[in-house]
């Protein structure tokens, strides 16, 4: 058997190169091959992404609201400058 | 196995930006409170790097907003509603943090700092023989369910796991991943390069997938 052409202490460093369309035609060639060949680093990545999309989630799900203080003398400069035009 | 598709989110955060800015031009204060409620904690984080204390960042969110409020009516949509409020905020804490004479919090980055070790624990991978470079303790073999990461103590997780990272991959990770700003806009925003702000992003994110694994193991007891 071949040896593949990327090692898994690589393929878990160049991962978000290739998540962000950064690597050439030739290095996401290996990169995507050693994903077909390797399902613990198939997992990784298929963990990563679900940890992005995640992040993406609780900002729509889970605004956190400004405390109390801040929120109300924000909103009474909001109603100053209204008042102002 | 394709690159992440957004395409749905940023059309509809698109619909969501065009809303708030007609609701604002109007004047509702309903639509201020929401813009209050989304943005003020990633902005107190944000200017918290540039400037000397908590109430330095306060002052500068505020006088942030107060910006927002006066540039709406010429706002004129070159870029996403968040991109032209982060400009502002970053604008604003950098005059304030160089007026404190503080070390801007990125400009080591321009000498290629950053790197702060490897993505993964490196007794996790086999390191003599053949198979020297691969798993010898492979990540769970299950996929993270995103109704689980969303469950409250997942996201609480999730935060918490934000929130324990340094300052500039922290910053990164919530404008990129949290708030959704494009590589280009942070790049633009924290002047960093493509390459640097990469190296970041990798970094945090992979600190965040493993603490989620921990966390995982550890619930389910294995």
């Amino acid at each position: 058997m071949h040896q593949p052409r990327m090692r898994c202490v690589e393929f878990v460093e160049s991962i978000t190169d290739w998540m962000e369309g950064e690597l050439t035609d030739e290095d996401c060639s290996v990169i995507e091959e050693h994903m077909v060949i390797c399902p613990h680093c198939n997992e990784f990545a298929a963990q990563l992404r679900t940890t992005v999309r995640a992040m993406r989630l609780v900002e729509t799900t889970g605004p956190v609201r400004a405390p109390d203080a801040a929120r109300e003398a924000l909103l009474e400069m909001f109603r100053r400058e209204r008042r102002a035009r | 196995m394709e690159p992440l598709d957004e395409d749905f989110d940023e059309v509809s955060d698109d619909l969501r930006d065009a809303e708030l800015i007609l609701l604002l031009r109007a004047g509702r204060e309903d639509a201020f409170a929401d813009l209050v409620d989304r943005y003020y904690d990633t902005m107190l984080r944000v200017a918290r790097m540039y400037v000397a204390t908590k109430e330095a960042a306060e002052d500068v969110v505020q006088d942030t907003f107060l910006g927002i409020v006066q540039g709406i009516d010429r706002f004129e949509g070159r870029s996403s509603l968040r991109t032209w409020i982060f400009r502002i905020l970053v604008n604003r804490a950098r005059t304030r943090g160089e007026r404190e004479h503080r070390t801007q919090p990125f400009s080591s980055f321009q000498s290629g700092a950053g790197d702060d070790g490897p993505s993964v624990d490196p007794d996790r991978f086999v390191h003599e023989g053949r198979w020297s470079g691969f798993w010898a303790s492979p990540p769970p073999d299950r996929m993270l369910p995103e109704a689980q990461l969303l469950a409250s103590e997942m996201g609480d997780r999730l935060m918490a796991a934000i929130a324990e990272l340094p300052d500039v991959q922290r910053t990164v990770i919530t404008l990129r991943d949290v708030r959704g700003l494009t590589s280009a806009e942070v790049c633009g925003l924290l002047d960093l390069t493509e390459g640097n702000q990469r190296v970041v992003l990798h970094r945090a994110r992979t600190k965040i997938r493993t603490s989620l694994e921990r966390y995982f193991s550890t619930s389910a007891g294995v």
